[in-house]
Parts: structure tokens; sequence; C-alpha cells
């Protein structure tokens, strides 16, 4: 972890047909930390990385990377939607997924080549996926559809990895190879951004951890703030979460 | 064949590849109603267009059809946005209006407008033909066939030039709008390219064919391939061949052309979806069949397995035990000895040694879920088929 923040979040306000589901949100994410982003369902989680990315447009509010607008930051951003968003019967293999993510970098119109195949395939590898890289996508369990999601950001080697669930629906093995290789982004200095439902293994895998509810209730070190109060504020119910130092 | 033969043929066929090609990304994006409804309210931009131009085939008119295209687009999403009605409803709201406007504007002036209601919706490709275009006085052939022509063109090239933005926003808007390709500029370039292309073509084939060609062929690939790029190929084959055979099926029942291609569309779908090799409707139950046999010969299998005792395992009583049917345990039989599986030793089955490690295997797939366990038992049996 660097003093550097890698995101900075001011006063973000995020309505859907005018109702906010995200108020006045600020937050700092420091660089290289793996952050969890936890909260009940429809706090609005999905809906703050989306707007980080520029894919929704907040009503108030501004958001920096590295210091500068998202749009110029682009080529340093990795994004893994959740599992859901996608139609998983279109016709394209899980090669062709993966060489989805050079795209950014290509830019408009320009195609590509071997050398963007060739990333791919390695992402592939790294994700235990190559032996399925010419299947249909909607032949892929649950938790390979997650793992190819997964190669398609590591593909876009970026700085800043945005996750939406990517434990959803995976089974324990597969869990813990995703934990394995989000761990290995942060040795190398990145920073991961993931939306994490199990409150259990949060301190187990995560650094940082942002609290959120509509509003932002907490944010900071896992080993300072995740505490019974702070789970009870976001999930206003009482929480009772041993902590394993 | 006669010149005038060859050039509806030609016409048809490039009608049915420009449309085609963006029914394709219309189907995937499950917005085939989208194209009923452009087909049918672009009325009104086209008669205003022709008040003012009297030209059918000015290029100003077909602007003018194309743009109400777009806007019935944004009054569809506009409506949807509210969150009042889904988009089907929004559909069918916004374009039986617009359709009617173009209605009564026809009839107010019926007496000095040459354009019926008809025309616009059925077309008359046997009249194409009659309408030349001429350059310094010379005859280059038919209008319809340098209008579409042109606008052919212009769609390849920018199928060519953002196949891979069409690609990625079809597919995965977000990932798209993160990578800084606006789906909405995607979404409405895809929508100007298929408007223009409907008012391109329904002066030749009229609207309910254009609508027929941009969705029948994609749906008729789609179901054939798990490529993108084949699934155009193909749906641009299935266009064209429908096109031309139906244009002969017309001609010898004397019939209408735009009708008899809808009908050939639909005899080729048909077909497709009845004998396609994965999606078809007959391989889908001739797989459902093996594999409801195949997972019989497993429970067999397991049976043998766990069964050590003579009487669990005579030929004669098998059905019992398994309380099966004579003929299901028959079948069953003959597939695992087929197999070597299993022999018959005086009556009483056992398993062979490829039976047992067969079982064996399957028991650990069944446990551990791992797909690894499976890949080499994949070609003996469908039911380990992804
Ligand atoms: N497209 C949309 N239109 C209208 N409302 C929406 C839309 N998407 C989300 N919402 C609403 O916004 C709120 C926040 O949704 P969001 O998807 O961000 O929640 P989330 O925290 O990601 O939930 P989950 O844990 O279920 O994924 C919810 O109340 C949801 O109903
Ligand atoms: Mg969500």
């Amino acid at each position: 972890m660097s003093d550097k923040i890698a995101v900075k979040v001011d006063d973000l306000t995020v309505a859907y047909n005018y109702k906010p589901v995200l108020w006045d949100i600020d937050l700092e994410i420091p660089e290289g930390v793996l952050m969890a982003i936890v909260g009940p369902n429809g706090a609005g989680k999905s809906t703050l990385i989306k707007s980080i990315l520029g894919i929704l447009k907040p009503i108030a509010g501004s958001v920096e990377i590295f210091g500068k607008p998202y749009a110029k930051q682009r080529q340093i951003v990795a994004y893994v939607p959740q599992k859901g968003s996608v139609d998983w019967d279109f016709p394209t293999t899980a090669l062709d997924v993966v060489i989805m993510g050079t795209y950014g970098s290509l830019g408009w119109i320009k195609r590509p080549r071997q050398k963007e195949k060739k990333a791919a395939l390695e992402a592939l590898e790294k994700v235990g996926m190559l032996p399925f890289k010419n299947r249909q996508i909607s032949q892929l369990s649950g938790g390979q559809q997650q793992r190819i999601f997964l190669a398609r950001a590591l593909v876009q080697n970026a700085s800043i990895y945005f996750m939406d669930e990517p434990f959803q629906g995976v089974d324990a093995t597969t869990e813990i190879a995703i934990i394995n290789i989000l761990k290995e982004l942060r040795k190398a200095g990145k920073t991961v951004i993931v939306v994490h439902h199990d409150l259990q293994t949060v301190p187990e895998y995560f650094d940082w951890v942002t609290f959120l509810n509509v509003k932002k209730i907490a944010t900071g070190p896992v080993k300072d703030i995740f505490n019974d109060d702070n789970l009870t504020k976001t999930y206003g119910i009482n929480y009772k979460v041993s902590i394993q130092e | 064949m006669s010149s005038a033969q060859i050039e509806i043929q030609l016409i048809a066929s490039l009608v049915a590849i420009a449309c085609a090609i963006p029914g394709t990304f219309l189907v995937l994006r499950k917005m085939a109603m989208i194209s009923d409804a452009i087909s049918h309210s672009i009325l009104p931009g086209i008669v205003i267009g022709f008040f003012i131009t009297q030209d059918l085939n000015s290029p100003l008119l077909i602007f003018l059809a194309a743009l109400t295209g777009i806007i019935t687009v944004v009054l569809v999403e506009y409506i949807q946005k509210t969150g009042l009605v889904k988009e089907d409803t929004a559909i069918g709201l916004v374009f039986p209006i617009l359709f009617s406007i173009g209605v009564i504007m026809i009839a107010k002036n019926a007496n000095d407008v040459h354009l019926d209601v008809d025309a616009v919706l059925l077309g008359e490709l046997a009249f194409a033909p009659f309408d030349r275009m001429l350059v310094y006085g010379v005859d280059v052939g038919p209008k319809s066939l340098w209008i579409i022509g042109t606008i052919l063109l212009i769609t390849v090239a920018l199928l060519i030039a953002f196949f891979k933005e069409l690609k990625v926003s079809t597919f995965d808007a977000g990932l798209a709008a993160s990578l800084g390709f606006s789906p909405a500029i995607i979404h409405y370039g895809l929508m100007a390219v298929s408007s223009v292309t409907t008012v391109g073509a329904f002066d030749a084939v009229g609207a309910i064919l254009v609508v027929a060609l941009m969705i029948s062929p994609a749906a008729t690939a789609y179901l054939l391939t798990n490529n993108l790029k084949r699934m155009l190929v193909y749906a641009v084959c299935f266009g064209v061949i429908s096109a031309i055979s139906g244009y002969w099926l017309a001609h010898f029942l004397d019939a209408s052309i735009a009708g008899s291609i809808t009908t050939m569309l639909g005899v080729f779908f048909l077909g497709v979806y009845l004998f396609a090799p994965n999606k078809g409707i007959i391989a889908v139950m001739y797989r459902e069949k093996q594999q409801r046999i195949e997972v019989s010969l497993l429970t067999f299998l397991l049976h043998l397995k766990n069964h050590k005792e003579k009487s669990e395992r005579h030929v004669n009583h098998l059905n019992e035990h398994i309380n099966w049917q004579k003929v299901r345990s028959k079948t069953v039989l003959d597939l695992a000895l087929k197999n070597n599986m299993i022999y018959i030793d005086k009556h009483i089955v056992s398993l062979t040694e490829k039976g047992e490690g067969f079982t064996s295997k399957a028991i650990t797939y069944i446990i551990t879920n791992k797909d690894a366990q499976i890949e080499d038992m994949k070609d003996d049996f469908f039911l380990f088929r992804g």
C-alpha cells in the first residue's frame, strides 16, 4: 500500500428515475489495497461501481482515478460486471470473450491480432480455463463463466480492478483460486475493489473495507473498522462476527 | 431469363443482404420488434417526403423517413424509461400512432398523391425494373437497384469498421461503456442503419417483407452456429436463397413475390428449427432420449457395483430389482454388453474391468463434480457432454 489515492469519490449522488440510490458518497481508496464493498441487496454497490466507471451518469459529484477523470484513465481500469448482466447464449467462445478485454487498448475500429490473442490465452491459462478456450460460453458452468470474466479483466493489464461479486455461485475451489489471483494482483501493486457478500471471509481475504447502504457507513482498514457496530449500522440488525486476527 | 427477371432477383438479393446484417444484431439484442415498429412508423416520413419531392426514390425522402424511424426508437425508449410500461407495450403504443398519422395524411390527399398504403406495406417487386435510373439520358439500371446497392455498400463498410464495437456492446454493454465504446452511439448507429435500410427497401419489397428479411434469416442462422461471424454469413445466405427461391415460387404459382419470399423464409426457418444438428428440435429430442438411456445404464452399472450377491444380478430378475420394464432393461443390458461394460455368466451379470473403471470414474465425477474427471468419458457418452 502506498500513500497515493487510487480512487477518489466526492459528494456522489446517483438516482434511477429521480429516486436516489446513492446519496452523497465520499470515498478515498488508497493505491495497493484489496478492498471489499459490503452492504445488503439493493444497497447501491453495483451502482457505485458503475458510476465510478462512467457507465451511469451521477446527478451530482465527481470521480477521480489517480487525480484525473475516468475518461482519461480508462486504460488503467478493468471491470468485472455481475455475472447475470450479460446474455450467455450470445454466439461466442470463451477465448473471444477474453479477447474483448483488449478492445479498450485497441480503441475504435482497430482489430485484435496475434498479440491480443496471445495475451488472452495467457490470461485463460492463469485462471485455469485454457482447456475450455473454444467452448461456447453457454456451455460453461457458472464458476467457469466467472473465471472467464476474471481472465477478461486480467488481460486488460490494469492498475485498478473493479469486480462485482466475483464469488457469486462459485464452489470453494474456484473461490480460493480467484482470491489467490486477487492477492497476487495486490502483491504486484494493483488496487482491487470487490463487491462481496460473505461477511465471514472479509477479514481473511481483504485488508480494506467499505460499508455501504445508500450512504457510506464507513471505510478503512479491515482490522480497524470491521466490527459489529458498523455491521449493525449497515445491515440494520444486530450482527455478531468474530474477527480472527 | 429476361433481363427484368434477373434485375428483380438481384434487387431482392441485395435487399436480403442489406436486411440480414442489421437484423442479426437486432435478434441478438432481442430487439426484433423494433424493426416492425420502424417499418410501420416511417410512413408519415415517407408521405411528408413525397409531398416535398414528388419522388419516392429521392434521397431527401429516404432521410426524412429514416428520421421518423429514429424518432420511433427515441419515443419507445422515453416511454419505457418512465418505468410505467414495459418495452413491448411502449412499442405497441408508438408505432400504430405514427402509422395512422401517415394513413390519414395519405387519405386526406388521396386525389393528388400517387401513393397508397398497400404499396408501402407490400411493395411491388415486379414493377421495380420499370423505374429506371438515367444518367445523362443513359439507362444504367433500375433505380431501386442503385438505392439498395448504395445502402448495402454503406452497411457493409460500417459492419467491417465497427464489428468489434458492435460485438462487445451487444454482448456486454457495461464493459463496452467502461472501455470507452459508448453503447448509446452504437445503439443509435444500428437504429439508423436499420431505418435507412427499411426505407430504401420498402419501395421495392414493402415494409412487411423488410421485417421478415431482417428477423427470419438471423433467427435461422442463430440455430446453426455459436460464432457471430458465421451467424452473419449464414443469415446473408438464408436471405439470398429465400429471395431467389421465393421469386421462382411466385413465378410458377403466379403469386405475390413478397408473399412467396416470406413463405420461403418461413420454410427455411422451420426446416432448420426441426433439423439443426445441435439446437434443432429433433436433435434435442434424440439427445434427451440418449441421455435417458445412458442415465439408466449408469444406474444399472452402479447397481451391479453395489451388489455382490448373485440374486441381485440375475438377468431375468434385474427388472424387478431396479423396477424397470422388460423393454428398458433389455435396451440397457444390450447397450452395456455392446460397450463391453458387463459380461453374463450363467445368467449372472457382472462388471468387466472396463465397466468397473467406468463406474468408479462416474462415481467420483458425481461426488466431486470436477470436470477434469469426465473429459475422457465424454467420447463414449452423451450424458457427460457439455
Ligand atoms: N436500472 C435500474 N432502474 C431502476 N432502479 C434500479 C436499476 N438498477 C438498480 N436499481 C435500484 O437501485 C438500487 C441499488 O441497486 P444496485 O444494483 O446498485 O444494488 P446492489 O447493492 O448491487 O445489490 P445486489 O447485492 O443485489 O447486487 C436498488 O434499489 C435497485 O432496485
Ligand atoms: Mg449488485
